[in-house]
């Protein structure tokens, strides 16, 4: 054997080592440590894999029930497959779900009022110390100082909570403005039902909106989708009436643009073509009502008051006759409506003026249906009826009554209301305020317990998701403390929410209607007093942005990253203004501006300069400058409600804070 | 080899700009979150929903102006069709970028340098950059797709055509069976997110698939492309010489002022 030298060991051991390293080279080990490094460095997130799977369920966020697909990666819900149904909402209920900020415990306010600060508590504390209150204010005859308000799209629960109240002996609930409790008012006036206005969009054939922005969240938003679609297969007609030009506008067969706020004016001047070409109704007041159209509503008063030109007028009241199927649609806005009754009323007159009520492709009335009267002790009937319900919810929180318990259902009047600051007032006095939330929002901030509830994700159906928060469903919640008060228990039989039989929709056709010319009479004289404010020269008109709303949206990173940089950009609120304007003014694009009213001032926004306002209008976005609602949603740009009017309409006792006078500075 | 060219075809006439395919859009490719996404040119989105309206024309008038909107993605250019080289892939010097046989110019994340010459190369801005480290805090990371990795910092992402989805049904086919890859069909997320189906998904290369249908119909257009009008034969010795982007993402409206408006002609 021949001996190893020193020169062949070297040869080998230097053949190990570069073989060695080329092999480590060649293995990719390097680059995966590199990448490591990369990633470490970086603190990069690398999604953990796992089994896929597809539970189907029903989206209940609002009452369309879109049936949904959520993609499961083990346990981890990671998508929402609506297979073209859904809306933005749907798609962003992901983060909802897991939002960081969601509350997964009872919580319990622990600093001052309005601080923010809340510590965890257990439920069952949470449930007797509350159940305690309400049981101590019933013994001391302040039954009726119970309230609550409520979300309108929280159907199954504001059931729960109306009968929790009355059993308990308080009248005190109230829902946060929308079509159905604005048109409720009208309703009650009109037909002198209980019920809501419900209109049959996808059968009509000649649609006139009076500036109920129908593709821009207004009523339910795949609904509307999918009316639209048919429209187009059935040659359909959509007029639409609206001060700004707004994505239905422009979608509209035909937009008439008109003078801010006179949406009212238009459609009794519709009615007086209506009138002339012989169309009538029955119904007590009627020829009063028409005389006073025919003595006030001339079409040359109502072109100068809404600047829509006389021919306009005839002919699309003319169309509007002759049309099969013609709807005339209320509900000026499109997630955050507001109309006063009057108009509702005036509107829906020319559906009964052209038989459309009652009638595929018309509108009938959806019945307000209870769980049935629920067993009333002493303490209840006595406080019933003592106790005088506000007629709304502005009018609620106008109104001198110190509630002693507030009970806030999945909503935010703090934001949504143009009362919200006198709501925090109201709160602030309330010895005891309970919100059912996912987050922590405006109206939950003041509250002194906040109880978690369950999002959209978690309620679609057996196999929903689920984390691992203490969350329940606001109905569960709402039957806990029904159950532990003294003389309410017994209104509760049930056990769980599964077993209360839920009352269907009815819906009726109105057989009796009565016309009064009376609230009409004065209308014509505020809307001069209005166009004529000297000190006030502009005119505030709000719009909602897509996936936004009236300000739901916005806790949402994917929904922040949606935000079209006219509207919400660099921290700043835009507001659009016509060219004209602003260069009365001397503004130019990008101006910083403040917005003043008489009720206060907001501000800094920018502006912008684009034609699709009318001259001399202010369109300011929705759903912005909110105070508290999550690091993501909070102090971003202004909330125009808070200048906004909150003149309250006497018939809805809701604002109505569609069209505002202010200046600019 | 693979057939098919996947393309795109969306009615203007039908989308209602309610932004339900941007949010679908993030939620499947795990889009970043920044600190500040008002930061609108610093933002990470694959689709942006354009507001566009013509209100900026001499004779504008209120009363007659309108808006739109026009979800924008990459456009998947091809450039001169007997040689697909989109403007992006031409300039890539790590090859993070290409165009596959299927027609998709795909995006590496993890091989982007970061140099951004790709999207200063591209027509549409339709290439976002990383500026900052993404934050998906608390239990946002729950929600995260595992079928695309997170870009990190300092690279250029762009919208795929949701590939990780054809890829996601290639394994199913794979798994019952069926090997050939142009058996596979697929959904982007946005085209099944849009609730009035304006978004229209398909191959190009079957000439009875509705995109390809919707691509031929007199309404189409492709933004800033003005050499559609040109004949075939023209058209192909221009796409030679011209460097045209050739997308595959075709617009449809039945109203002129967004054809002019948007071919740039």
């Amino acid at each position: 054997m021949k001996k190893i030298d020193r020169r062949d060991f070297l040869k080998v051991a230097g053949g190990a080592v570069v073989g060695g390293g080329a092999g480590f080279v060649l293995s990719g080990a390097p680059f995966d440590a590199f990448q490591w490094v990369v990633e470490w460095t970086q603190d990069q997130v690398v999604p953990s894999p796992g089994e896929e799977r597809f539970i189907t369920g029903i989206c209940h966020a609002c009452p369309n029930k879109c049936a949904i697909r959520v993609r499961m990666i083990d346990d981890r819900a990671v998508k929402i497959e609506t297979e073209n149904k859904g809306c933005s909402m749907g798609q962003a209920l992901v983060q909802w779900f897991y939002h960081p900020e969601r509350v997964k415990y009872p919580l319990k306010r622990v600093g001052k009022k309005g601080s923010g600060k809340f510590a965890p508590v257990k439920w069952d504390e949470a449930i007797q110390d509350i159940t305690t209150s309400f049981n101590k204010l019933r013994k001391e005859g302040k039954a009726d100082s119970l309230a609550a308000i409520t979300n309108p799209h929280t159907m199954r629960s504001t059931l729960l909570l109306e009968r929790l109240l009355r059993a308990a002996g308080s009248p005190h609930l109230y829902t946060e403005s929308c079509m159905c409790n604005l048109s409720r008012a009208a309703v009650k006036h009109l037909y002198n039902l209980d019920g809501a206005l419900c209109y049959d969009l996808e059968n009509a054939d000649y649609i006139l909106s009076f500036s109920a922005r129908l593709l821009e969240g207004w009523g339910q938003p795949y609904s509307m989708h999918k009316a639209f679609l048919n429209w187009k297969k059935t040659d359909a007609k959509l007029v639409q009436v609206d001060t700004l030009c707004s994505r239905t506008a422009s979608l509209a067969n035909e937009w008439i643009p008109l003078k801010p706020g006179t949406e009212l004016t238009l459609a009794l001047g519709i009615a007086y073509h209506l009138l002339r070409k012989g169309k009538t109704s029955r119904g007590t007041g009627f020829a009063d009502w028409s005389q006073m159209v025919f003595n006030y509503y001339t079409p040359d008063n109502v072109s100068k008051i809404t600047g829509v030109p006389i021919e306009t007028i005839s002919r699309i009241a003319g169309e509007f006759a002759e049309a099969k199927r013609p709807l005339a649609v209320a509900g000026r806005g499109g997630t955050g409506i507001s109309s006063s009754a009057a108009e509702i009323i005036a509107i829906q007159t020319l559906n009964d003026l052209v038989e459309s009520t009652g009638k595929t492709g018309g509108v009938s009335i959806k019945l307000f249906s209870t769980l049935g009267d629920p067993p009333a002790d002493d303490i209840a009937r006595a406080s019933l009826e003592k106790a005088t319900r506000s007629k709304g919810l502005d009018d609620f929180i106008a109104s001198e009554i110190d509630p002693g318990i507030l009970i806030i259902n999945e909503a935010n009047p703090v934001h949504r209301s143009t009362h919200g600051k006198k709501l925090v007032e109201k709160m602030q006095r309330t010895p005891l305020v309970i919100s059912l939330s996912t987050l922590i929002n405006d109206t939950a901030h003041y509250s002194d317990y906040i109880l978690p509830t369950l999002t959209a994700l978690e309620r679609i159906g057996e196999s929903a998701p689920v984390t691992r928060s203490q969350s329940l469903c606001a109905g569960e919640i709402i039957l806990k403390i029904a159950r532990g008060i003294e003389g309410v228990a017994d209104a509760f039989p049930w056990s769980s929410r599964a077993e209360i039989d839920f009352p269907e929709e009815e819906l009726i056709t109105p057989r009796t209607r009565a016309y009064s010319a009376d609230i009409f009479k004065e209308h014509l004289k505020q809307i001069s007093a209005q166009q004529e404010q000297k000190e006030y020269p502009l005119a505030l008109i709000p719009f909602e942005v897509p996936a936004i709303g009236d300000g739901v949206g916005l806790a949402f990173p994917y929904v922040l990253k949606s935000i079209d940089g006219k509207i919400f950009s660099y921290d700043k609120l835009w507001v659009h203004m016509h060219p004209e304007t602003a260069e009365k003014d001397g503004l130019s694009e990008g101006s910083k501006i403040d917005l003043i009213s008489k009720r206060g001032e907001i501000g800094s926004v920018r502006v912008h300069l684009t034609k699709l306002v009318a001259p001399g209008v202010v369109a300011v976005p929705l759903g912005f400058g909110h105070t508290s609602y999550t690091k993501y949603g909070s102090d971003k740009g202004v909330n125009p409600k808070e200048i906004m009017t909150a003149d309250i309409d006497p018939i809805s006792g809701t604002a109505d804070w569609w069209l505002t006078r202010i200046q600019i500075s | 080899m693979m057939k098919r060219k996947w393309g795109m075809a969306i009615d203007l006439d039908k989308c209602t700009g309610c932004g339900a395919c941007q949010i679908a859009c993030m939620q499947e490719n795990n889009l970043p979150i920044f600190e500040d996404d008002s930061d609108i040119l610093k933002r990470v989105t694959f689709l942006e929903l354009m507001t566009v309206t013509n209100d900026t024309d001499a004779d504008a008038k209120y009363g007659e102006v309108k808006v739109a909107y026009i979800p924008k993605m990459c456009q998947q250019c091809e450039g001169d069709p007997a040689e697909p080289r989109p403007p992006c892939v031409s300039v890539c010097l790590v090859a993070a970028t290409d165009v596959g046989d299927d027609g998709v110019v795909s995006q590496i994340w993890s091989r982007c340098i970061g140099c951004r010459y790709c999207m200063a190369a591209c027509p549409y801005q339709a290439r976002v950059f990383n500026w900052w480290k993404p934050r998906f805090e608390g239990d946002f990371k729950q929600g995260l797709n595992p079928d695309v990795s997170i870009a990190s910092r300092g690279t250029v992402v762009k919208c795929t055509f949701c590939s990780h989805i054809w890829k996601r049904e290639r394994d199913r086919l794979i798994a019952q069976g069926i090997t050939d890859i142009n058996a596979v069909e697929y959904t982007p997320a946005c085209v099944a997110a849009c609730p009035t189906g304006a978004i229209v998904f398909g191959d190009l290369n079957d000439p009875l698939s509705e995109v390809s249908q919707l691509a031929k119909d007199p309404r189409a257009f492709r933004l800033m492309h003005p050499i559609d009008d040109k004949d075939e034969s023209r058209k192909k010795d221009m796409h030679r010489y011209g460097r045209f982007p050739n997308p595959k993402v075709y617009y449809l409206t039945s109203q002129s002022w967004i054809r002019d408006l948007m071919r740039f002609t």
